[in-house]
């Protein structure tokens, strides 16, 4: 049968992002345990895969690189209906930019679903927002890929026509063989997992890889094999007032209006 | 990095339209290369005549690398990416930019990947640092951080860059030269095949251009509260926006998204209500003149990098505050109707003293 794989990043929940912070020392981010979820957009990704599971009987394949303790919130892809999951999790791949990060991924692909007909990914992460992961797993794999993509229809399961959304106009495409599609929101309504799916995933096979199992360049990994560094961080210097108004509804919205119109705008 | 010289910007053009972000990249790049004695490169793929892309050098550049080929009016990843590639591997320029459109995001990614150069995304500005290394300034996680990414052994250094950061220069005459480049492309190239090209309807949004934005985020709470920026916005005069998880939530189009991958806006006065300030919304709107943070959350980032920042719900500190605008407004108008009728600015301009002439 023929196989999607579906790439998915965890990421900390978007919800409670303003728990989030910067150490002002180590510019390192705290996450303040704040749990883990997929990467919303993975979700309609995966939701592809799974209608072509269950349309045409394809096999899923869920991949992701990163730390080792996310394997539950994998789990929820299985739980979702795909068929098995491989981890990339390895300290020599910190700190990767996205270069680095699609060569292990397609370095996990290459190892564990060479066959595939399709690779899905959220077109961007919420954390990241980079959207480069996608177009650079296609290079390192050697096939096209299409971006943006809002609506995927799948005719007999071997031609897809495919509509990449450029804001201003939108692409038709048509394609048959094998592709990497980054898709948004617009797509699809990904499926919630109920209570079958949930007992279905603690049996589905779930492994975790080291960068020595799948046959990577070492130079091509982690820090090492990142073109980009951070050089800083700096804070934008600040020329705002910064005054802040507690109180009532009514009282913080009459002296509201009283500082606006000290400065001018009402 | 001594073989690498010259700043190059790709110019984006859908079905023979040159984009904004492109022209806007061509005057940055003037700025870097005048600094660094170098010249400016523009790359320009479609199917244009060389008196088309001479406008280029116009905008900064001072030689136009023009790929014509009637296939390539149309965008094809794998095509563009084999000539961009080609040009580059050619040429050597020490930096390439690319607007961080769709199709720039399309692009950018897979052709760093085949030069094997870093690329960062969604640039809010460029600088060089002191040792000539390209600086590309990234919003951080967090509310107020930024981050300084460089790509300090690989040639080119590349980005891609929000559209709407940079100025588009004044078009100005000067000397400059289109080279025509080969256009070696076979069908391989040129998969996925296009079938269609669907232009949409060009939609101005009202927040282009907006002296006034009202924007709501995930602490408006629900749908029907959003109607309570509507009506704030009518009556300042402004327009609507919304950050990320406000789209996500569905209360607002995708066109009014505000932030790194929506829209960028200069307004005299903005007002975040339930907006917590993720960086990635406040690097859209921190060139505003005023700006207003209404937010339960006493700790929300966006309390930092505010103007007036008002602790409480925003959908309760909303109506008070519209009812009083309303209040004010109805004085003022009353007060004008009488004293001064042929007073027609509103009463919402600060500047009007009555001595425009």
């Amino acid at each position: 049968m023929p196989e999607a794989v579906v790439c998915v990043k965890p990421i900390p929940d978007p919800k409670h992002w303003d728990r989030l912070s910067l150490d002002p020392k180590t510019g390192v981010l705290r996450r303040g345990g704040i749990p883990t979820v997929i990467n919303p957009l993975d979700k309609h990704a995966l939701e592809i895969a799974l209608q072509l599971k269950d349309n045409f009987g394809w096999e899923v394949t869920v991949v992701s690189m990163a730390p080792p303790e996310t394997t539950q919130t994998l789990r929820e892809a299985l739980a979702m209906g795909a068929d098995r999951a491989f981890l990339a999790s390895d300290r020599l791949l910190g700190g990767a930019d996205t270069l680095a990060t699609a060569y292990t991924l397609a370095g996990l692909i290459k190892k564990k679903a060479p066959n595939f007909q399709m690779i899905l990914c959220g077109n961007m992460s919420l954390d990241g927002s980079t959207s480069q992961v996608a177009p650079q797993i296609a290079h390192f794999l050697g096939v096209p890929h299409i971006t943006h993509v809002s609506k995927i229809e799948a005719k007999d399961g071997i031609t897809f026509k495919v509509t990449m959304d450029l804001k201003l106009a939108q692409l038709i495409l048509e394609h048959q063989g094998p592709v990497v599609l980054a898709v948004t929101k617009e797509v699809n309504l990904p499926r919630l997992v109920n209570i079958m799916g949930i007992l279905a995933a603690e049996k589905k096979p779930l492994e975790v890889l080291s960068a020595a199992d799948l046959d990577l360049d070492l130079s091509k990994i982690g820090q090492n094999g990142s073109p980009t560094r951070v050089r800083n961080l700096f804070m934008p210097e600040i020329k705002r007032r910064r005054e802040i108004i507690k109180g009532e509804p009514d009282e913080v919205a009459e002296e509201l209006i009283n500082r606006l119109h000290q400065v001018g705008m009402l | 990095m001594g073989d690498y010289r010259g700043f190059w910007v790709f110019i984006e053009q859908l079905q023979g339209r040159v984009s904004d972000v492109g022209l806007e990249l061509l005057g940055k790049a003037r700025e870097l290369a005048d600094a660094t004695n170098t010249y400016v490169g523009a790359l320009l793929l479609g199917d244009f005549s060389k008196a088309k892309a001479k406008e280029l050098i116009s905008y900064g550049a001072d030689k136009v690398y023009l790929f014509s080929h009637e296939k390539l009016a149309t965008y094809h990843s794998l095509a563009y990416t084999k000539l961009v590639c080609q040009a580059v591997t050619q040429e050597k320029p020490e930096a390439l930019f690319i607007g961080a459109t769709p199709l720039g995001a399309n692009l950018a990614p897979r052709v760093a990947a085949q030069l094997e150069t870093g690329l960062s995304a969604h640039c809010v500005d460029l600088r060089l640092g002191e040792d000539g290394i390209l600086e590309q300034i990234v919003p951080g996680f967090g509310g107020t951080m930024m981050a300084v990414i460089i790509c300090p052994e690989k040639r080119p250094q590349m980005a891609t860059v929000m559209p709407g950061v940079f100025p588009k220069p004044e078009p100005q005459d000067r000397q400059g030269e289109v080279i025509s480049m080969a256009v070696e492309i076979t069908e391989k190239d040129l998969v996925p095949r296009v079938v269609e090209f669907k232009a949409k309807e060009q939609k101005t949004v009202a927040l282009d251009g907006a002296s006034v934005v009202v924007c709501g985020g995930y602490g408006m709470g629900s749908k029907e509260n959003w109607q309570l920026l509507e009506e704030l916005a009518r009556l300042l005069g402004g327009a609507v926006g919304a950050t990320r998880p406000a789209v996500d939530e569905g209360w607002a189009p995708e066109e009014v998204m505000i932030g790194q991958s929506g829209k960028i806006v200069h307004p005299k006065l903005y007002i975040g209500a339930g907006v917590s300030g993720i960086m990635h919304h406040v690097v859209g709107v921190q060139d505003s003149e005023i700006i207003v943070v209404i937010n339960k959350d006493p700790n929300a980032p966006f309390f930092q990098v505010c103007d007036f920042g008002v602790v409480g719900d925003a959908t309760q500190v909303l109506p008070a505050f519209i009812g009083k605008l309303k209040e004010r407004q109805k004085r003022a108008c009353d007060f004008l109707s009488i004293e001064t009728p042929q007073m027609n600015e509103g009463p919402y301009s600060p500047d009007s003293k009555g001595d425009s002439q």
